[in-house]
């Protein structure tokens, strides 16, 4: 950190934003047909009917709301690195916050879509706002669906809210630095900032309360998601555990996805000097934490179901680890509490590939956390005449690939058009330790 | 100031320089209006008297109102139709706080934004006026205000300061 100054800063960022070459476009490319697939899936879902997925009774919530969950989830760490360690002045968050941020708002995006692509007749998705109409009929605000509504949206728009208030000091050296058509894009984009002293003082306190109220924002709205399950009384649902449980899972993927992202980032771009193996070994360290919060949330269900001596929660759990899915919830617990302990190791957490492939395991475990979650309990609740399998179909495989090419290219689109490290926080560092 | 003021500008290489000739200029009966600089800076805010920021009233007040309406509409949606809904009351007070707490965080950014666009003056055509590009990089610009006759001392008090580049314009 010691070698950076404020225009090396300045230089590096900048460099990332040059035209860029084939490759970058063909991954584009590529991306943008895998998002059209999605598209596609969604598309025939909508002229055929819902029936298309593989829902169907006793499983009538499955990939979609396990992709809602888990996209949530990602976002949410977003928000951590950005508003929680903001206050808590974390100097290592500033490198990786811009992405993580950035990561929060598509992730926010991507997981809105999913309840419109689980509702199958999605034009009737005004039901859900409370939009005056001839039968006043307005949502029910005592149900956790109405109340996801209202998070989810507040949380899309706080996130996109506080990125664009993080870029307009970034999009005026853009400005100052460009040309031409660009000059002017960036001349709207960055609202008139000429860092004038009066200027940062109004902007320093509204960034600081943006931070000090994404920061409840975060823990509520994954409460609420784990609410939806919850409040219902579906074995393996019904227990106070969920919302800590939820939000530290949620923590766990999002750190794990910053890290899929960021080490990529830092190759392409040489970015080593700025998101240094300080930074990555301090994820790191934070994803061993989330890890064993999430592990300690495994056992405690266990014992819960198991103390309580209800037959039918005992059973759920049983069934969960011995049953039809038993392979998704053993690479459940493998991936998120087992695989992370190696970054206890010194040498794994400073060197980038196991790095990144443990990010990767991660990312996959927490997928499958939700899928036992969610079909696990409603696949194997009370009646055992009731009890059936789940496997999703084509269109619902097709819709997953395309939410995750659909991130990554609005993620690739991100870091060549915008400045994907925050120049201002990172000169606000190397200003303190000088 | 008067019609026929002027405003010298002058740039810095660090923050510590920049404090220094904002105090120096400021000792010789000079004016400082602003510093321009590419990171917060409570020290110059200091030396310069900047007020204590607004914007955390918009953010409380939009958080009040925010309450209150969120609150407000769970009750009056659940009166118009007064139905009973597992057995829950209907004006019911604990999911309908999650509703007013949603709105709260809602309500309260969105005044912090409106407080960040109303005290930093979002948007600013005008904001090349005395702006030098370099002050969004690495560099720092403070802007004085003389009288034509002041000036050349002050373009030589900035240059004893230890200015890089100094530029004038009428205001």
């Amino acid at each position: 950190m010691s070698q950076l100054t404020f225009e090396t800063i300045n230089t590096t960022v900048l460099d990332t934003l040059s035209r860029p070459g084939k490759t970058y476009w063909s991954i584009i490319a590529l991306l943008f047909c895998g998002t059209l697939l999605g598209a596609s899936c969604w598309i025939y879902q909508i002229f055929a009917g819902v029936g298309v997925a593989g829902m169907n009774t006793p499983v009538h919530w499955g990939t979609y709301l396990i992709n809602f969950v888990f996209w949530v989830g990602i976002a949410h760490s977003g928000t951590l690195i950005s508003a929680i360690l903001f206050l808590f002045r974390a100097g290592w968050r500033n490198p990786i916050a811009r992405a993580a941020e950035t990561m929060t708002v598509f992730a926010v995006c991507i997981a809105g879509l999913f309840p419109l692509i689980h509702l199958g007749r999605v034009w009737l998705v005004f039901y859900m706002l409370p939009i005056p109409n001839q039968r006043t009929l307005w949502p029910n605000f005592q149900s956790p669906l109405i109340f996801d509504v209202v998070a989810i949206s507040t949380y899309l728009t706080v996130s996109v809210l506080f990125w664009y208030t993080g870029l307009v000091p970034d999009l005026a050296i853009i400005r100052d630095r460009s040309q031409g058509v660009r000059k002017k894009i960036f001349k709207v984009l960055s609202l008139g900032w000429s860092g004038r002293t009066g200027q940062w003082i109004n902007y320093s306190r509204g960034y600081l309360l943006f931070a000090g109220l994404a920061t409840p924002l975060v823990i509520s709205v994954h409460s609420v998601v784990s609410w939806d399950f919850a409040l219902s009384v579906v074995p393996g649902w019904h227990t106070t555990i969920f919302a800590p449980y939820f939000v530290a899972g949620a923590i766990h993927s999002g750190l794990a996805m910053v890290l899929t992202l960021s080490i990529p980032l830092r190759k392409i771009f040489k970015f080593e000097a700025l998101i240094t193996m300080d930074v990555l070994e301090n994820i790191a360290k934070t994803i061993v934490f989330t890890g064993i919060i999430v592990g300690f949330s495994y056992g405690t269900e266990l014992f819960i179901a198991w103390y309580s001596r209800n037959i039918i929660e005992m059973e759920t759990f049983w069934w969960r680890a011995f049953g039809h899915y038993a392979p998704e919830y053993w690479v459940m617990v493998i991936c998120n509490t087992v695989i992370p302990l190696l970054y206890l190791f010194k040498k794994i957490r400073t060197h980038i590939i196991p790095l990144f492939v443990i990010s990767i395991f991660i990312n996959i475990g927490m997928w499958f956390e939700r899928f036992v979650i969610i079909v696990g309990s409603v696949a194997h609740d009370f009646l055992p005449n009731a009890w059936g399998h789940y496997r999703p179909t084509f269109v619902e495989v097709g819709i997953l690939v395309g939410a995750f090419c659909l991130f990554f290219f609005l993620f690739l689109l991100f870091v060549k058009h915008l400045p994907s490290v925050s120049m201002t926080e990172m000169k606000e560092i190397i200003h303190k330790t000088e | 100031m008067t019609r026929d003021a002027i405003i010298v500008t002058g740039l810095f290489k660090t923050q510590e320089e920049t404090l220094a000739a904002v105090e120096k200029i400021q000792g010789k009966g000079f004016q400082v209006t602003e510093v321009h600089s590419p990171i917060p800076s409570s020290s110059l805010a200091r030396a310069l008297g900047t007020k204590k920021s607004k914007v955390g009233w918009f953010t409380l007040i939009g958080g009040i109102i925010g309450f209150f309406s969120g609150f407000s509409l769970a009750v009056f949606t659940a009166t118009r139709w007064s139905l009973i809904v597992s057995g829950k009351p209907i004006i019911s007070w604990i999911p309908f706080f999650v509703i007013g707490f949603e709105f709260t965080i809602l309500f309260a950014v969105l005044g912090n934004v409106l407080g960040i666009v109303a005290q930093v003056g979002f948007p600013d055509p005008d904001y090349e006026k005395n702006y030098d590009p370099e002050c969004s990089g690495s560099m720092y610009g403070i802007e004085v205000v003389s009288t034509p006759e002041d000036a050349d001392r002050l373009r030589d008090l900035l240059d004893r300061t230890g200015s890089l580049k100094q530029q004038r314009e009428n205001k």
